[in-house]
């Protein structure tokens, strides 16, 4: 036991434990997707969307954060309803059922790398820690054998419903996962092919030293981007609960945290695509033109590049708040001075935030040059540069993540639903052909191309 | 007055019959009467104002205009004063563009002055005026709107409007019970008819002449009369109103419910006129044989009290553990009670047995008829009682009270018509009172069960003159729990009887005279019961 | 009558779907980007603080007409309970203390919540008492009594609210008044 645990040291362990927490990331993208969806669906529908939910705090009065404090109160609501059951379901099975997917979707990302693997001289050593929780070679195979699993959730909630619109949703949602799962795994597999490796850090270095899957596998991205929402079971392919025909499919019956669960299950499923989605195809964490080394290596730069991102960005979110005043304050709305006092906090922390950022980027354009050590001819940084790099890259991660949540909803509330037997007409007649031309040629050209084995 | 006046002849079923030609076509009419009345029995309504049926004919509107064709050709003549003759060639509206409008020039004439107070007059929805003009089809005014309406009647009554137009003579506080517009009044002279002729006292009287003419009282005098209220009946305007209806609802929204005033034994017919599940008003039902068009104020202003100080229901075991036991029972049974209360009394006493004994009415003097709507007999179905063989009366009762355990009083107030002579019964001990009102025999009473008062119970009764009259329930209960006193008579004799129908079939068990008739099929004016003469 | 609308055929680029797919993500992208940059410009406002136009003869809450005396114009006629479809007007006449008006309502009450805002009531009204251009359109109360409204809150607006309205400035405080009360001259009893 001792043994084991003075295999590392103990920045090792703490590193690799605090890692753990990676895991709630996809659920976390829940706080993001409801509000991106819910006020989305409003500007696309020319609407603005839930704003009123607000927390009151002295002096500013009522804050309303644009309608993120719409999370919390369908969370809190959710949570404090009353969890019942209808009369005659398996009891056991329509408890566990929501579980599934929920757990799912803390399991399934345990492959996935949010930064490159943390390498950094601690004192006289070298450390080496792997970016995901799980580091093994077949990480895309592990991923998407767990993610399958959330079916089951779906199955065994349609079935201990014990009624008919839950039975007929899961047994849609069923076909419609395994259907498209096949198209998934075969249209990533040219990526796999080019990278040479099931394991996702692999393929995402190899995309940082060449090129971005989506340049290279553009059809494979395409293929994938259909199968991965139809695989999470969201319109247009949400036949499963087609609210015309079902009602509302498998989760028909329950209601409070259980519907919860499937709800924040399907939104970490959407998370979790995206990830995988902007891994495999859009370089993962890697920053557009730069390996992980350059990062290391010009950090202060970057790090003056990215606070300058941040400062523009706050200035931009100011001069849209300045222009939303002007009008909002020609008009004859009776709430003038909530609003305003409401807004008076934004732009004090909006005005607070950009000449810290500038600052910052000045700073650290001008003062942060870190020092490398030469280890095994690459140079080796020390654990502030490498913990800075991975927080870059995380956010560069995430920016892509966000932009594919957003192709989610864009898709959700612009395409109508498809019909059940066009579904399985497009997964299994068009997508899974053009999936395995895809890999075909793919194969035959890395063959001729690269000359591998 | 120096005018005479006749009574018109109303045509009867004995009437003559007389061809006449009317509108070029002949019709057999009945021929001792006049022309209104001959051509209303062949559906032919004409329109009039101060003729009325049971007033003497006056003539003064010449609403009722009629061509007739004669020795020197085709004249114009008042169908009310004018008697039917064998031959008479008529022509109406229908066929003379002459009469059709002469009678919208009357119209229009009529109401030159006539203030346009529609909708806040309380006549509105049945007046006269309103409906001749609607005929007449004039629905333009002629009147040049910078003259407008004036007032010429009484000077002392003038005053300009915020319009700055002559009006005058409204809420004129002509009696206790009635206020007069004077502005409104067309000067039919139908009241200052009835007070004369009818009532018998003469304190209306027209002022003046002309179009100055007004309705008023001898000076220092007010209209003040039993019968005062029919005048708002007769009066076709708005001119007469009651104080105690005025301005309380719109008649067009009341429902009328016809029955029978049960206060009196020539059973006045009247309609009860409802609204929201109360009686606003009382108004007379024409019966040629009992009470023509007239009805006492007494009659009219005694729904004020149906619904005050009323009985809750009560216990019907504790009635009928009270009824039980030894002792001789003395049932009183009230003047208001119905043939169908008296059946079930009837089955109730022969149930009873020797121990019971039936008085009918109370203690309330019998005064004299009044010749109108009044007989005088308080107790208004005391002969259809004795078609029950009930014929003791309450003092008899008084006498031979030391017989009795127990009293039983069905809607008899005893004590309230003369406590002195009440005073005799105080020696029975046990006190019961079955009765809608919560009154003074109620309060003696030691039990006490209430009932639905006669203005919302179905049945008979038969008047002083032996005719057969049915009442009508107004749904005016206020409370939905209270059943009939017959009802709760059966329900002690152990029988389930709810429906007035059923419990005239009963009765018919007991007095074979009503056993001939239907319940349904009695007409709303009576059944004259067979072997006894109107008198 | 029967009219054939003919569907135009689908050529092989919209058969395709997926182009017009992207044709249709186009146009909610444009739509969204407006919404996200150019919040102000979006159509919708925040209603209950911006409160929408109104034209005047939208069939609103009622009011009471008054006469320059500051009494209400009703001389409760029932006109407008007799016209009412859905019985929602109760009045209780009673006699007017101005001896040159007849009658006046001593209870006037419209229960809103059974109203159906027909108008019909206006229409009946004989003496334009009656009308329904307040430009209310909000009726929440927390219990149902509160939506029955009487003569005190139907006499009750500003005819500074109504400056183009000559019948609303007779009222007291309109700028009519004063003549208006000149002709109406003293009350007689």
């Amino acid at each position: 036991m001792m043994e084991f645990i003075e295999s590392k040291t103990w920045i090792e362990w703490l590193l690799t434990i605090a890692k753990l927490a990676l895991a709630f990331i996809p659920v976390l993208f829940i706080l993001l997707l409801i509000p991106m969806e819910r006020r989305g669906a409003g500007f696309i529908q020319d609407r603005q969307g839930p704003n009123r939910s607000y927390i009151k705090i002295p002096f500013f009065g009522k804050i309303r954060a644009f309608g993120w404090i719409q999370n919390c109160c369908d969370g809190l609501k959710l949570f404090f309803k009353e969890l019942y059951e209808p009369k005659n379901v398996h009891k056991v099975l329509f408890s566990l059922a929501p579980a599934i997917p929920f757990g799912l979707t803390l399991l399934t990302p345990c492959v996935l790398p949010y930064f490159a693997s943390l390498n950094f001289t601690f004192g006289d050593t070298v450390v080496h820690i792997p970016a995901a929780n799980v580091d093994t070679d077949i990480g895309i195979l592990l991923m998407f054998g767990l993610s399958s699993l959330s079916v089951f959730g779906t199955v065994l909630s349609g079935w201990a419903s014990k009624s008919k619109f839950p039975l007929l949703g899961a047994l849609r949602a069923t076909a419609t996962s395994i259907s498209y799962e096949v198209c998934l795994g075969l249209s990533m597999m040219g990526m796999v092919l080019l990278a040479g490796t099931f394991n996702v850090e692999g393929i995402v270095s190899w995309q940082e030293n060449h090129v971005w899957g989506i340049f290279v596998q553009p059809v494979a991205f395409f293929c994938f981007l259909l199968s991965a929402i139809a695989e999470t079971g969201r319109p247009p392919f949400d036949v499963s609960e087609g609210d015309p025909e079902l009602v509302a499919g498998y989760h028909l019956e329950y209601g409070a945290m259980q519907f919860g669960m499937f709800y924040m299950g399907e939104y970490g499923h959407v998370g979790i695509n995206s990830i995988l989605m902007a891994t495999l195809f859009l370089g993962g964490y890697s920053i557009p033109f730069m390996t992980t080394a350059d990062v290391q290596a010009n950090f202060g730069g970057v790090l003056a590049a990215l606070f300058g991102i941040c400062a523009f960005l706050a200035l931009a979110f100011l001069h849209m708040v300045y222009r939303w005043l002007r009008e909002f304050n020609k008009g004859k709305a009776s709430n003038k001075d909530e609003i305003n006092k409401e807004y008076l906090l934004y732009k004090i922390i909006a005005w607070v935030a950009v000449p810290v950022f500038i600052a910052l980027a000045i700073a650290s354009g001008l003062f942060l040059h870190p020092e490398a050590t030469m280890v095994n001819g690459a140079p080796v940084y020390g654990i502030g540069t490498a913990l800075g790099t991975a927080a870059v890259q995380f956010l560069v991660l995430m920016v892509k993540t966000v932009f594919f949540c957003w192709v989610w909803i864009w898709v959700r509330w612009t395409l109508p639903r498809f019909r059940y037997d066009q579904i399985m007409h497009l997964g299994w007649k068009i997508l899974l052909n053009i999936a395995l031309l895809n890999l075909v040629v793919t194969a035959v050209i890395a063959k001729l191309v690269m000359g591998g084995n | 007055m120096s005018n005479h006046y006749n009574m018109p002849h109303l045509p009867t079923a004995k009437s003559p019959r007389v061809t006449i030609e009317v509108d070029g076509q002949n019709v057999e009419v009945p021929g001792d009467t006049n022309l209104l009345e001959a051509l209303k029995a062949v559906g032919i309504e004409t329109p009039h104002v101060c003729y009325h049926p049971y007033l003497p004919v006056s003539g003064n509107c010449r609403q009722c205009l009629v061509e007739t064709e004669g020795p020197r050709g085709k004249a114009l003549i008042i169908s009310c004063f004018t008697p039917v003759k064998e031959g008479m060639k008529i022509s109406t509206p229908r066929s003379s563009e002459r009469v059709k409008n002469a009678r919208a020039a009357v119209s229009e004439f009529m109401l030159l002055n006539h203030p346009l107070d529609c909708p806040i007059c309380d006549k509105a929805g049945e007046c006269t005026l309103q409906e001749n003009y609607v005929e007449a089809g004039k629905d333009t005014s002629r009147l040049f709107p910078e003259v407008g309406k004036n007032y010429h009647g009484n000077p002392d009554h003038q005053f300009y409007d915020t319009k700055g137009q002559l009006r005058g003579g409204k809420r004129v506080d002509i009696g206790p019970r009635i206020f007069l517009d004077e502005e409104r009044c067309v000067q039919c002279d139908r009241c200052v008819r009835f007070m004369r002729d009818v009532a018998g006292d003469e304190q209306l009287q027209l002022a003046l002449r002309a179009d100055k003419t007004y309705i008023t009282t001898f000076p220092g005098r007010k209209l003040d009369h039993e019968y005062d209220l029919c005048v708002t009946d007769v009066c076709p305007t708005g001119a007469m109103t009651a104080k105690y209806f005025r301005f309380q609802q719109r008649v067009w929204m009341l429902s009328r419910t016809a029955t029978i005033s049960m206060d009196d034994s020539l059973g006045a017919n009247i309609w009860l006129d409802h609204n929201n599940g109360y009686i606003w008003r009382v108004m007379p039902r024409c019966n040629p044989e009992v009470n023509r068009t007239w009805i006492s104020n007494t009659s009219r202003l005694a729904f004020q009290q149906f619904t005050k100080d009323r009985l809750p229901v009560g216990n019907l075991d504790a009635l009928k553990k009270a009824l039980e036991g030894e002792g001789k029972i003395a049932f009183v049974l009230g003047g208001s009670a119905t043939n169908e209360d008296a059946a079930a009394l009837k089955t109730l006493v022969n149930k009873l047995g020797n121990r019971a004994e039936v008085f009918v009415g109370t203690f309330a003097p019998v005064g004299t008829p009044d010749g109108l709507s009044k007989s005088g007999d308080p107790v208004a179905n005391r002969a259809g009682f004795a078609l029950f063989g009930f014929t003791q009366t309450a003092e008899d009762l008084a006498k031979r009270a030391s017989e009795f355990k127990t009293l039983v009083s069905l809607s008899a107030d005893l004590w309230g018509s003369d406590a002195s002579k009440a005073k005799a019964l105080e020696v029975i001990s046990d006190r019961i009172s079955i009765s809608a009102k919560n009154d003074e025999t109620a309060k003696k009473s030691s039990t006490v069960y209430g009932v639905n008062h006669w203005s919302e119970v179905s049945g008979t009764m038969v008047n002083v003159n032996s005719i057969l009259q049915k009442l009508n329930a107004a749904p005016t209960s206020p409370d939905a729990e209270l059943a009939p006193l017959f009802s709760v008579l059966f329900a002690l004799a152990g029988e389930d009887v709810t429906s007035a129908a059923i419990a005239f079939k009963k009765a018919g068990e007991f007095a074979p005279k009503l056993a001939k008739l239907s319940f349904d099929a009695i007409h709303s004016t009576g059944e004259l019961l067979d072997g006894d003469a109107a008198v | 009558m029967v009219r054939v609308v003919k569907h135009k055929e689908m050529n092989l680029i919209e058969r395709l779907y997926i182009f017009e797919a992207f044709r249709g993500l186009y146009t909610t992208i444009k739509h969204f980007l407006r919404g996200f940059f150019r919040y102000e410009t979006l159509p919708t406002t925040g209603y209950p603080e911006v409160k929408p136009y109104i034209p005047r003869d939208y069939r609103a809450k009622h009011r009471m007409m008054v006469r320059p005396d500051g009494s209400p114009r009703c001389v409760a006629c029932f006109m407008c309970a007799s016209a009412c479809p859905a019985h929602c007007i109760f009045i209780e006449a009673a006699q007017s203390a101005d001896g040159r008006i007849e009658k006046k309502a001593s209870r006037f009450e419209i229960d809103h919540s059974v109203c159906i805002f027909c108008g019909l009531c206006v229409e009946a009204c004989p003496v334009d008492a009656l009308r329904m251009d307040t430009c209310e359109t909000s009726f929440v109360h927390p219990k149902r009594k509160d939506f029955i409204v009487n003569l005190t809150d139907l006499t009750s607006w500003n005819p500074k609210d109504y400056p183009d309205d000559p019948q609303s400035q007779v009222a007291p405080g309109g700028t009519q008044n004063k003549q208006a009360l000149e002709v109406w001259g003293e009350v007689k009893c």
